[in-house]
């Protein structure tokens, strides 16, 4: 049998860069990807089944029928979930994870994200923390990143944020809705910025600039302009020879020795229709399956040191799951906003991710990518919109083009019964017990999401605006593509799961490298982040 | 399952989800050819349900004018759909009316407005209408 210095399991945007970073470092890695590698032809174009639209499907991994999930809600019912369905809080499985599908909004988290405890409190009945590490100890690791994967931004503008760097690439084109909220914000007196994107904005890694196609979220770019692990880190520790990946592999457990010593993974594959077992060893293993999937796996890897699984000797892993609440509001302008060049979004603010009386934390606010016309159907029209008939029709064909949406993901205050546990009866196809999702996020998110709402209000009011509306906001569990805090760093261990650096307590070769070490997700998207922590693994990993 | 009447009633909803106007209506834009392939693939366990529905319908149109909803004509075919809409049944449903026409309205708008290759929306007319117009073209795979 092969032993590898490092097994990864997850080909995302942690597992992706965790491997090329130790591939090239020396080290002999295999990484295991539930998942399989996409052409773009494959991804498809499929308005219905998607990841932005995933009506009756999506357009990777997993698959809809052997991968399910319990949810809990609110009201204590328990559902059975295919991985499309709502609930589920499913993110894309592929080589390359959520970033092959991704719109790649690249943010950087501000200074008081890392330290949301101290600057406002701890609200009764959460898990509010502060990290274990600062901004300042991220910040080359966010350079590097937006480096090595490629971000276009302009740096300039950000002046909100104490970066020293500028972007790789320049931020993306103007475009009519941009110059719309440029000029409200103004009127109001707060900033606004262009919105960082891993996406070419000009060749950059010997790949050419966006073709401003539409289609970035929930589908593959066409022209390989939008930057992912799948096209810069993973393709990096291929070359170097030292890695292996082993894709449409789903990890089973961790394994260990009589000591509880982690020495290697074992997992599953399908060949000629039959399921095959496997057992890969290494001297360290590295968990990026994403804060659901990871979690899962330390619980479903129990030893006699560890009886409730690893690394949750204090009943910590799993906790505080959260995503982001995404507030926001709608309006229709008197003339066309639309120009149909892709990505669409063009325009934040962060005049209100933090300093807001009264309210916890908050958001920054952006217009949205171009919208497929059934996601317009579905989410962008008001609440009392015709639904079918002559009226219908002719207000998708008046309000498509001059329609705009400004939206915002809101910092969650954390609950620990906000958790993913093991389901005692539910299995996948492997046999391997399945995750089950309950709780819900802590009311303060609740607070600070109706803040950010009447803000997005106030944003499309300040322009001509014929007709400003908003959806409901609700108690609920979020996790989804964004989903983070399963596995918290932390110094001390009866209150995280990981180390600063990213090792579960008690173990010093295995360690977890995807948002589930965040201990709070940030007013922002948190890919960058999970980028950022996973150079930090990494990098403390080649060195130690 | 959809032939016979029960293809007419369907193809008289789908013209009055999706009336024509000076572009065409649901059904000449190939929305029953997305619900077609809809129940005999993604929802075809829910054929029979809303197949029941059809029926349902086509006897509230008899109950209440003594003729099909198919014979009714446009303005009346919208007056009984707004009635059911409203929760105003008198027949046997399959499930709740007001979800029936809800779920209809849904299922045609997403033949009419989603990608032509699940068979509707021909020729993309849907998206010529509402001025969405994607640059997406997708390379073929690798020779």
């Amino acid at each position: 049998m092969t032993t590898y210095d490092v097994i990864v399991v997850g080909a995302g945007a942690g597992g992706g860069i965790v491997a090329g970073v130790l591939a090239e470092a020396g080290h002999r890695v295999l990484v295991l990807e539930r998942g399989r590698q996409y052409r773009v032809d494959e991804v498809g174009l499929d308005h219905l089944r998607n990841h932005r639209l995933a009506r009756y499907g999506h357009n990777t991994g997993p698959d809809l029928d052997g991968n399910p999930r319990v949810a809990v809600d609110i009201e204590g019912a328990a559902r059975l979930l295919r991985p499309h369905e709502g609930g589920y809080h499913n993110n894309a499985m592929a080589v390359g994870g959520g970033t092959l599908v991704y719109g790649a909004q690249a943010w950087r988290f501000l200074p008081r994200d890392f330290r949301m405890a101290s600057t406002y409190g701890v609200p009764p009945g959460s898990s509010l923390a502060d990290w274990p590490i600062s901004y300042d100890d991220l910040a080359e690791d966010y350079a590097r990143a937006e480096r090595e994967i490629g971000v276009a931004g302009d740096a300039a503008a950000a002046c909100f944020h104490p970066r020293r760097e500028p972007y790789p690439m320049p931020a993306v084109a103007d475009n009519p809705q941009r110059h719309l909220l440029a000029g409200a914000a103004a009127r109001l007196g707060w900033n606004t910025h262009p919105v960082p994107l891993a996406i070419n904005t000009v060749p950059y890694q010997g790949r050419p600039a966006c073709v401003q196609c539409g289609m970035c979220v929930g589908f593959a770019c066409p022209s390989d302009s939008k930057n992912g692990t799948f096209n810069t880190l993973l393709p990096r520790a291929r070359a170097s020879g030292r890695c292996t990946l082993v894709a449409n592999a789903q990890a089973e457990r961790v394994l260990s020795d009589a000591s509880g010593r982690v020495v290697g993974v074992a997992y599953w594959t399908i060949a000629d229709g039959r399921a095959q077992r496997h057992e890969a060893r290494a001297d360290r293993v590295v968990l990026s399956a994403g804060a659901i999937e990871s979690a899962r796996l330390l619980l479903n890897s129990p030893t006699a040191r560890e009886p409730a699984g690893l690394g949750n000797g204090h009943d910590q892993v799993g906790r505080s799951l959260q995503g982001h609440y995404y507030p926001g509001a709608l309006a229709v302008m008197p003339d066309a906003v639309y120009d149909g060049n892709g990505p669409g979004v063009t325009i934040a603010t962060t005049q209100f991710n933090h300093g807001n009386p009264g309210i916890i934390g908050g958001a920054m606010l952006a217009n949205e990518f171009i919208p497929m016309p059934l996601s317009f159907w579905y989410a962008w029209r008001p609440a009392d919109a015709p639904r079918w008939g002559l009226a219908a029709k002719r207000a998708m064909r008046d309000g498509f083009r001059r329609t705009v949406s400004v939206q915002g993901p809101v910092q969650e205050i954390p609950s620990p019964t906000a958790r993913v546990t093991i389901d005692p009866a539910v299995r996948d196809r492997f046999g391997i017990p399945v995750v089950r999702l309950s709780g819900h996020t802590h009311p303060e998110t609740l607070r600070t999401a109706a803040y950010m709402r009447d803000r997005a209000i106030d944003w499309l009011r300040a322009t001509a605006a014929e007709r400003v509306w908003a959806r409901p906001i609700a108690l609920g569990l979020s996790a989804g593509q964004h989903q983070a805090g399963t596995c918290r760093m932390g110094d001390d261990a009866r209150t995280s799961v990981c180390d600063r650096f990213g090792r579960v307590h008690g173990h010093d070769n295995l360690l977890v490298a995807d948002g589930g070490l965040h201990v709070t997700n940030g007013g922002f998207n948190p890919v960058l982040t999970i980028m950022a922590l996973a150079f930090r693994v990494a990098r403390r990993l080649i060195t130690t | 399952m959809f032939t016979g009447r029960r293809g007419e009633v369907l193809r008289a909803l789908v013209d009055r989800m999706i009336p024509a106007d000076d572009v065409p209506g649901g059904w000449e834009a190939g929305v029953g050819d997305y619900l077609a392939r809809l129940f005999a693939g993604d929802l075809a366990a829910q054929a029979l349900p809303y197949a029941l529905g059809l029926d349902a319908l086509d006897a509230e149109a008899a109950a209440a004018h003594g003729c099909g909803f198919v014979e009714l004509a446009d303005e009346r075919q919208d007056a009984l759909l707004a009635r059911l809409a409203d929760g105003g049944a008198t027949q046997v449903w399959p499930l709740a009316p007001a979800r029936f026409v809800a779920w209809s309205a849904d299922l045609c708008a997403e033949g009419f407005y989603g990608d032509p290759a699940n068979g509707g929306n021909r020729g993309g007319v849907a998206w010529a209408m509402i001025g969405y117009d994607p640059k997406r073209v997708l390379p073929g795979p690798p020779a």
